[in-house]
């Protein structure tokens, strides 16, 4: 009781709180901040290579030797079988999917919706949308039983006149993952070339030489700004719908199967909403990370993000909650006698722990901590939090594939499933993905300095009545 | 494109009779023998892994002492008319056939997604998980007209298709009609109850025609709306009245 | 025809650079003898400066039908090139179809947004041009073209409205 009072209590002095603690409403010269991000790329302690040394060796290891085992040996050294054919490669596949929709949502959703916190860390997110895209390509690629002609998924005129399947939820998920990858680099990218453009005049040496290239010769011109913001427009809304398209048709791998557990009409929105949910969890331990191993990343990266994305992610949770429990209770009530036998076996089968840990880390986690703003605007908190959810997301995707499939409409087949070199290569694919992060933190600018200073350039303090408070103009 | 070779269009279907079946496994060896069905080995075949394209499915029911076995079901792939697996394949390696009117699986076009296999409410394919070997002399074993499959490929029963096809080449080059009980399929071949009756079900004379209209029939999984060929005779201690 | 001199004046904010535009506007130099070249985009109503008109969205559009094209293709052309029956679904499905046609659009008209800006910038440009690093910096460049025996006038002008500097624009390296 004491602690809630402790955390309900608001003193008279927490309402007025200084207006410079907001990045928005504290200002620093154009020139300054370029330095500062030009620094924090440029800064690198003997710990960096430390970590990166072992990611490589994780990387090699876990991710290219262990594959190659892999190919070589058959999908035998995995743990997939009858009944369960997909097991955690797609989970992965799935999860690192699901962690590449937060790059968008905070690109193009805020960006529509002129939620202004969103700008210092929009680079951050969209990069963690390309590598995780290339995660989940790996994945895809290597549950493959011939990932070597795998290369027939593409619709290419050849010899023998054959095309792929498009009555195929497979093939739909090629030509959407594809158009998202693409659309995600070129979102990144274009927001990116004022930011090369000024490291190209701040570099010497190579790093001048590779900035120069990737900036292609942009100044800054009317002309520049017109076409860069025009096209920024539409790709903010264009690819919107893409986002929403291709985590759905990633759900419709199942949804468009027989099988019990799986034929369900909400998957759609539902898996929607869970990548969004261990999506922005994801951006916020990235952005917890980032705040605390880079130089100067403390003044761009505040508080007060973190209380926002907080207050995503309980929202985000309650969401996936509703959907979690709109699918329950639909095959609870009206399910096939194979689908109350799944329900049964997730609840208490031998497995069930992973099923609970699903439930514990998506929602009473959120829901007990997320509501608080002291906690909210805690870093350390949030990154603590964004890893259970993450862990039960996963979870959530461990429940639906491979669990679902082991009870199927034929009793005779049921096993239970047991990863093999599963568990080896997803560590790969997480060490890469971090590897490819250290990486991009070195060359690439991670803050978008120019929408920053946009951004400031547009928050003023007013005066209303008696208070001063912050106000935004829209400069476009 | 034309599809030169079809001049006739045979429904080929199966009927068994699981009041007749003893689950004496023979049919699964022959199938195995015919068809070039790989061996997994113990450690595999414990895990669920086990590549013979079909299985003989047997449950206790009943507590004890009044416990008994329910009757012996050789699963096997039902080919369909509407099959599940035929439209999620990716690059069309399971197709339907025009001609057989059953399920096609295109060994050499299978990437290895899996999909078809999770969409078969009958679980009645196999995945080739590895590559198995077979050692001298057992390689002398193996049937020259059935293609050896490498790992990541995708198999199931074919209605040994290989004799569906020589007897209808020789009928065509006979200028007659496939005679009722000229195809076999190696497990019908090896039963020895005479459980698995196979032939043409578009034709009402046939004998698997007319057990198939048998009032002791029954489709597995009916409700899905699969259209499957094989249709299983199940009246336990009650009998039906026949036709 | 006098000869011209290209200047570029140097402004810390946007105030002063528009009075700068109108200052220049006043002496005789017309909107398309000027051009801004700044760190942050600004706006052209903010400086004076008439609509710039972008083909972006036109080709953006034109991407999107090129997208619809393919996808129609791909739903339509190729079963009817190859047709191959497949379980309980028609040769050339609805659903499907709508999906296809839906995803080729949309990379159509992604793909298409961004090589407009290649086309519209004329990037990637390498070739020298007029600029400074301060405008990385945040400062915003007026790029003008004046007689050169008027030159002076023009620096005298540009300085007392505030312009950090103002010196003949030379074409660095990019």
């Amino acid at each position: 009781m004491g602690i809630l009072a402790k955390f309900l209590q608001r003193t008279p002095s927490e309402e007025i709180d200084d207006p410079r603690q907001h990045l928005m409403l504290d200002p620093r010269p154009r020139g300054e901040m370029n330095a500062m991000v030009m620094e924090s790329m440029h800064t690198t302690s003997w710990k960096f290579w430390v970590v990166a040394a072992i990611l490589s060796l994780i990387v090699m290891v876990c991710l290219l030797g262990v594959w190659g085992y892999l190919i070589a040996e058959g999908l035998g050294v995995a743990g997939v079988n009858r009944p369960s054919y997909w097991g955690i490669f797609l989970v992965n596949t799935v999860f690192w999917i699901g962690i590449s929709h937060a790059g968008t949502f905070v690109s193009a959703l805020l960006r529509v919706f002129k939620a202004e916190f969103r700008r210092p860390f929009t680079r951050a997110a969209e990069l963690m949308t390309t590598f995780g895209l290339v995660q989940a390509g790996l994945s895809i690629f290597m549950h493959m039983g011939r990932v070597w002609v795998t290369y027939w998924l593409v619709p290419y005129p050849n010899e023998r006149g054959l095309w792929p399947n498009f009555h195929s939820p497979l093939a739909w998920d090629f030509l959407a993952i594809s158009t998202y990858l693409l659309a995600s680099t070129m979102y990144l990218f274009q927001p990116l070339i004022p930011d090369l453009a000024m490291a190209r005049d701040r570099s010497t040496g190579w790093r001048k030489s590779f900035y120069r290239i990737l900036a292609l010769g942009f100044r800054g011109t009317e002309g520049e700004w017109t076409h860069l913001r025009t096209a920024m427009n539409i790709f903010a809304f264009a690819i919107l719908p893409v986002m929403f398209s291709v985590h759905t048709i990633v759900s419709w791998d199942f949804a468009a199967a027989t099988r019990p557990g799986w034929s369900s009409t909400i998957f759609g929105p539902y898996f929607v909403v869970g990548a969004l949910h261990s999506g922005v969890a994801a951006v916020a331990i990235v952005l917890v990370i980032v705040r605390s191993t880079m130089k100067n990343m403390k003044y761009f990266i505040r508080p007060e993000h973190f209380n926002a994305i907080g207050k995503l992610m309980l929202v985000i949770s309650m969401g996936w909650a509703y959907f979690f429990f709109n699918d329950y209770l639909v095959q609870w009530y009206g399910g096939d006698k194979f689908t109350h036998i799944l329900l049964e076996w997730h609840e208490a089968g031998p497995v069930n722990w992973i099923w609970l840990l699903m439930l514990v880390c998506n929602v009473v986690v959120p829901w007990l901590f997320l509501w608080n703003k002291k906690i909210r605007s805690n870093p350390w908190a949030i990154f603590v939090i964004g890893l259970l959810i993450n862990v039960g997301m996963w979870c959530e995707r461990y429940v639906i594939i491979p669990l679902s499939l082991t009870i199927n409409r034929m009793p005779f087949t049921w096993r239970l499933y047991k990863p093999g070199v599963e568990i080896p290569l997803s560590i790969g694919t997480l060490a890469f993905f971090a590897l490819l992060y250290m990486i991009a933190s070195r060359l690439v600018p991670l803050v978008p300095v120019w929408e920053v200073q946009e951004g400031q350039m547009a928050h003023g303090l007013r005066k209303v009545g008696k208070a001063v408070v912050p106000s935004v103009s829209e400069l476009e | 494109m034309e599809n030169l070779a079809v001049e006739v269009s045979h429904k080929w279907g199966m009927v068994i009779d699981q009041d007749l079946c003893s689950g004496c496994q023979t049919c699964v060896v022959a199938c195995a023998m015919e068809n070039n069905v790989s061996f997994v080995g113990e450690k595999d075949a414990s895990y669920g892994r086990v590549m013979h394209w079909l299985r003989v499915e047997r449950f206790w029911v009943g507590e004890y002492p009044d416990v008994r076995a329910t009757p012996f079901a050789p699963v096997l792939c039902q080919q369909c008319g509407h099959a599940p697996c035929e439209s999620v394949c990716p690059v069309f390696a399971s197709v339907h056939s025009r001609s057989q009117q059953i399920n096609v699986q295109v060994y050499n076009r299978c990437v290895g997604t899996r999909y078809c296999a999770n969409n078969c409410p009958y679980q009645a394919r196999v995945f080739n998980w590895r590559d198995f070997s077979r050692p001298d002399p057992l390689s002398n074993q193996l049937n020259p007209e059935v293609t050896v499959r490498r790992r990541g490929i995708m198999e199931k029963c074919t209605f040994c298709v290989q004799r569906i096809l020589r007897a209808e080449d020789l009928a065509r080059s006979e200028s007659r009609v496939v005679a009722d009980g000229e195809v076999v399929p190696a497990c019908a071949q090896a039963c020895p109850t005479g459980a698995i009756v196979f032939g043409r079900l578009d034709d009402p004379n046939s004998l698997v025609s007319k057990m198939a209209r048998d009032g002791r029939g029954v489709h597995f999984l009916e409700e899905l709306g699969t259209l499957p060929s094989v249709t299983y005779l199940k009246g336990g201690s009650s009998y039906g009245y026949t036709g | 025809m006098p000869e011209t001199k290209t200047l570029m004046a140097l402004f810390e904010d946007i105030d002063p650079a528009a009075d700068a535009v109108d200052q220049l506007r006043l002496m005789g130099v017309g909107n398309d003898q000027m051009n801004i070249i700044s760190g942050i985009p600004v706006a052209e109503a903010m400086l004076g400066r008439p609509r710039q008109w972008s083909n972006v969205p036109r080709l953006a559009l034109g991407g999107a039908v090129a997208g619809m094209l393919i996808g129609l293709f791909l739903v339509i052309g190729t079963p009817s090139l190859y047709p191959v029956l497949v379980g309980n679904q028609p040769l050339i499905p609805v659903p499907p179809s709508v999906i296809v046609i839906f995803e080729m659009t949309m990379l159509g008209l992604l793909v298409s947004t961004f090589l407009g800006v290649f086309l519209d910038s004329y990037f990637p440009s390498y070739t020298p041009k007029e600029y400074v690093p301060e405008i990385s910096d945040g400062k915003i460049a007026v790029l003008f073209t004046c007689p050169v025996d008027q030159q002076a006038q023009f620096i005298d002008a540009m300085t007392k409205l505030g312009a950090q500097s103002v010196k003949p624009a030379e074409a660095v390296k990019l």
